[in-house]
């Protein structure tokens, strides 16, 4: 299996929420959109998504619900709830904020 | 809100567990089909695709391990298994389960019955609202020996109560004893007489009617009485219209106003209170230490705070009164504390006995523990092995002993009520009359919060202890082992090191408990200086309307002691102010000799004041040391005569010249006459708190009479025989005279430590329970080892080995564990009765005997422990035990 860049830990759960924050999404729909958004960059090891999203869901940052898929199949969809919204806005910000500083300390090095 | 989505959705995880699974199941199928339609798009065949598919995703049934990780379950989930799995293994073994219950019991439930003594005696001696910023207030003059009185002058009461900043309130009160009822029919009754603001200090208020008002604080308009619960009840025999009406007190009539609730007995249990209205005279008096003061902080003002304020106070009333107030302190204690300042570090020392009993059952637990450990190894080791991580063992192991540890606690709570009242009721009545707080002595939350928390404590406790012993699990060398397994060296060093433990602690509580009960035994011979067998003393106070001079109080005395004396087998009758063991502080008083330059009233010495009879001195027994004791003679009209103490000669008069000098009661100015010392006594303890050789004045009751007297009468045979007899002379003379305080002075020294003899009785229990649960810890582990040595010891017998050096191999075994202990424990012990001889009254020293006696004993307890496994596994036929496994 090709190793694409390793997520920073606790990343996952930040692409996760925002990728849910547009619309409920079932978990397969959530890799692609990662997949693709990034730009095949990043690879969001597909089994390692589940226990992901059936934690925060444990957290209750976000819901899920039985629905129809875009194949006529039942699946899960995942959406944020109200305090899922407010973690992913202060998450975001965090990560902004550190990224920032990264680039600062690696570009004036 | 949050925390609840959560809880919720954990529950529902939990108990629909089914159905989650399913959907679990459901939803990554569901994604593995999607993406095996997305390869099959692509061009992939549907075996290609398939294959890619469940590549790309990974491990289904370890994300589906890990989805239930996340999901919160797996850990209660195992929690419950765990709980569910160690019920059945103490179902399997109920002998280990029941003893072990029980020795926790055992030492929980000592732990809860000694709590709840402290609880109530320590922590809630009184139901008063903010206990804690009740104060009580005196004047301390620094230079009295002993223990002193705390007593404040009634002027300097009334300066700081107008002048301070710290006390919301404060209270002065004084008990007395009035005549209850008209002539002919006249009963003593304690009563209390208190400043209006008494209650108010208190917060407490009345069960009924109300309470003083600050008018009636004026002479004249103070005849209202205040009745307590128990009086209401026994004397008036709960008369509901009670409110209102009038009784007599000496002769005066007061109208009762109210009646205080069931629980309230302050300042001693009394059975009324009146307003304490003092002459302007009285008032103004600032000699007399006469008033007890009762203070409540304002909020906010801590204890040292206050202290800080009195003692600018005391300062100032030195500058403005130097001839009475020099050298006054103005001193304060939390109520809380005086009331067990002299037994307090006897209830601790309680208190880490029981704890040290239920630490004995622990390591006793722990051991019956390792040992079946021993026989878990193989099931532990395949645990390990099939994966179990040392937290997972660790939960086993800890919900294990959490249950036997909580079934303890919960049989330990169930049999509290019992036990703790057993412990109030089985204590004579009389033993207690000086313990407050004692009927208040039950189980109540704390007390039952308390006991939980010290079950899972010892759960917690033995189960870490387990987890800690069995950490090191080889699996590999642990399974291909054949056998039942046995006991490495290093495991049998953790129980040798138990055994070491338990004799340790067994001797430092053997030790102990010894003191405890030696200072129990000295305290009871502590009161030195007479002959308390065969003497009964009977309280007697005259009415004052009846017997209004001296002349009548002494023509009465002195008719009853003649009749006392006359009765047969009576040898000596006589009066004194205060016997020995009344618990009570006797009237202290300034005194001068003649001839000492005038001093600073700040260092005019003072000693305690008695009245008595000529014949008080035979009839105690206390010997005449120089000169002569008080005669008939000694009447109101001889020549001032006066006894001194052997210790107040010997401090005054250091040459040994005390006969003739004159003293006179009061500082150099006072109006009192000269008294010429006749003689010199022996010195007697007071109360067991006072020191033996306080100065003592005794003045013959002819030249001092006072209405209220106890008469001691010597006997020849049993003293309580001769009270229908003492009650008869009484009667004939005045019938309307009631005796109170009838005992032998035998029992009145035992009562008045009683709480010393109780506390010792416990600590004896405590005794005898170590020295058994050491025995049987000892017993056990020696047992054991011999039992697995019985191949060994059957190989040596058949090679021809003595038999008598086998004996001596295992029981050098056994006294070398119990040595090592004994070397640990002595000189703890030692420095344990240093601190006790401090702390508590009654134990002077190191006691090398009871230190001796134990260390032999312990010795012996080992010797006996190993002895008996030893010749079982000798008895057994070499054949036998070479076939054993």
């Amino acid at each position: 299996m090709s190793k694409p860049t390793d997520l920073v830990q606790g990343t996952l759960d930040l692409l996760i929420l925002k990728t849910i924050a547009l619309e409920p999404m079932h978990g397969w729909a959530i890799a692609q959109r990662i997949r693709q958004v990034s730009k095949e960059v990043l690879q969001v090891n597909q089994g390692a998504l589940y226990p992901a999203l059936h934690r925060l869901e444990q957290q209750s940052w976000i819901t899920a619900e039985w629905g129809e898929s875009e194949n006529n199949r039942r699946a899960k969809y995942y959406s944020l709830t109200k305090s899922g919204k407010k973690y992913l806005q202060s998450e975001q910000a965090n990560w902004e904020r550190l990224s920032a500083a990264i680039g600062l300390v690696l570009n004036t090095a | 809100m949050r925390r609840l989505q959560s809880i919720s959705h954990r529950l529902r995880n939990l108990f629909h567990k089914d159905a989650v699974e399913r959907e679990t199941d459901q939803e990554l199928h569901f994604h593995v089909e999607r993406q095996i339609a997305e390869h099959a798009m692509a061009g992939m065949s549907p075996e290609e695709a398939r294959h890619a598919a469940l590549l790309e995703f990974g491990g289904v049934e370890q994300f589906k391990e890990e989805c239930r990780e996340a999901r919160g379950v797996k850990r209660i989930e195992s929690l419950l298994a765990d709980l569910r799995y160690g019920f059945c293994t103490l179902r399997r073994s109920p002998g280990f389960t029941i003893v072990s219950v029980l020795t926790l019991a055992l030492g929980i439930g000592a732990n809860s019955a000694i709590f709840s003594m402290v609880n109530a005696l320590l922590l809630h001696p009184y139901n008063f609202r903010n206990l804690d910023a009740l104060v009580r207030v005196w004047e301390d003059r620094g230079i009295d020996e002993g223990y002193d009185a705390r007593y404040i002058a009634p002027a300097d009461a009334e300066d700081l109560r107008s002048t301070n900043d710290v006390f919301e309130g404060l209270a002065t009160y004084t008990v007395q004893s009035f005549g209850l009822g008209t002539e002919g029919d006249l009963q003593p009754i304690l009563g209390c007489r208190v400043s209006a603001n008494f209650f108010d200090v208190l917060a407490s208020t009345p069960a009924a009617g109300r309470l003083v008002g600050a008018a009636e604080e004026q002479p004249g308009a103070d005849q209202v009485a205040i009745l307590s619960y128990g009086s209401w009840q026994g004397r008036f025999g709960g008369d509901s219209q009670l409110l209102g009406k009038t009784i007599s007190l000496n002769s005066r009539v007061y109208t009762i106003i109210g009646i205080m609730p069931k629980d309230f007995d302050y300042p001693v249990p009394v059975e009324l209170w009146v307003p304490l209205a003092l002459t302007p005279a009285e008032k103004g008096d600032r000699t007399q230490l006469s008033l007890s003061a009762l203070a409540r902080l304002k909020p906010g003002v801590s204890v040292s705070r206050a202290g800080t304020v009195l003692a600018g106070f005391s300062h100032r009333l030195e500058q403005q009164y130097p001839r009475t107030n020099a050298g006054r302190a103005t001193t304060l204690l939390q109520l809380r504390k005086e009331l067990y300042m002299f037994t307090l570090p006897l209830f601790l020392l309680l208190q880490a006995a029981a704890g040290c009993v239920l630490l004995l059952a622990c390591a006793n637990l722990a051991n019956l523990v390792f040992a079946r450990m021993i026989g878990r190894q193989r099931e532990i080791a395949l645990r390990a092995a099939l994966g179990a991580g040392r937290g997972r063992l660790g939960q086993l192991f800890l919900s294990e002993t959490l249950l036997y540890s909580s079934a303890a606690g919960v049989l330990a709570m169930a049999t509290s009520f019992a036990s703790v009242r057993a412990l109030r009721t089985s204590i004579p009545a009389g033993w207690t009359k000086w313990v407050p707080g004692w009927d208040g002595i039950r189980v109540d939350g704390n007390v039952l919060a308390f006991t939980m928390l010290a079950a899972l404590g010892v759960g917690l406790f033995l189960g870490l202890a387990t987890v800690l012993h069995t950490s090191r699990v080889e699996p590999n060398k642990t399974l291909k082992e054949t056998g039942t397994g046995t006991a490495t060296p290093a495991k049998r060093r953790v129980r040798s090191a138990l055994v070491v433990a338990q004799v340790m602690f067994a001797l430092i509580l053997l030790v102990c408990a010894g003191l405890a009960i030696q200072g129990f035994v000295r305290l009871a011979t502590v009161y030195q200086g007479f002959e308390p067998a065969s003497v009964l003393r009977i309280e007697i106070s005259l009415p004052e309307k009846l017997y209004s001079d001296n002349v009548k109080i002494t023509n009465f005395y002195q008719h009853l002691l003649r009749a006392a004396a006359s009765l047969s087998g009576v040898q000596h009758a006589s009066l004194v102010s205060n016997p020995p063991a009344s618990n009570v502080d006797s009237e202290t008083t300034f005194f001068t000799r003649e001839g000492q330059a005038a001093l600073k009233i700040s260092e005019v010495p003072s000693a305690d004041l008695q009245i008595a009879s000529s014949d008080f001195f035979d009839t105690l027994k206390i010997s005449l040391v120089a000169g002569r004791i008080f005669s008939d003679t000694d009447g109101a009209n001889a020549a001032p005569a006066a006894v001194i103490s052997r210790g107040m000669a010997s401090r005054f008069w250091p040459k040994g010249d005390a006969i003739g000098h004159r003293i006179k009661l009061g500082p150099q100015d006072s109006a009192e006459p000269w008294l010429t010392i006749v003689g010199v006594v022996g010195d007697v303890r007071q109360n067991w708190w006072n020191s033996l050789t306080r100065p003592v004045i005794y003045r013959p009751f002819g030249q001092s009479p006072e209405r209220s007297m106890t008469v001691l009468v010597r006997t020849t045979a049993n003293p309580t025989t001769y009270v229908s007899a003492v009650r008869d002379v009484v009667r004939q003379m005045d019938p309307g005279i009631a005796l109170r305080g009838i005992n032998t002075l035998e029992e009145e020294i035992a009562d008045s430590i009683a709480i010393v003899r109780i506390l010792g009785i416990l600590m004896g229990i405590f005794g005898l329970v170590a020295l058994a649960l050491s025995s049987i810890g000892v017993y056990g582990v020696l047992s054991e080892s011999v039992a697995q040595r019985t191949h060994e010891i059957g190989i040596r017998l058949a090679l021809g080995a003595d038999p008598r050096d086998l004996m001596k191999l295992i029981l050098g075994q056994a006294l070398k564990l119990t040595g090592i202990g004994l070397v640990i424990a002595l000189p703890c012990a030692v420095a344990i009765s240093r601190a006790m001889a401090h702390l508590i009254f009654g134990v002077v020293s190191v006691d090398f005997t009871i230190l001796g006696g134990f260390t032999a004993l312990l010795l012996l307890v080992a010797l006996g422990a190993g002895y008996f496994p030893a010749r079982r596994a000798m008895s057994v036929d070499p054949m036998v035990s070479l076939r054993y496994e």
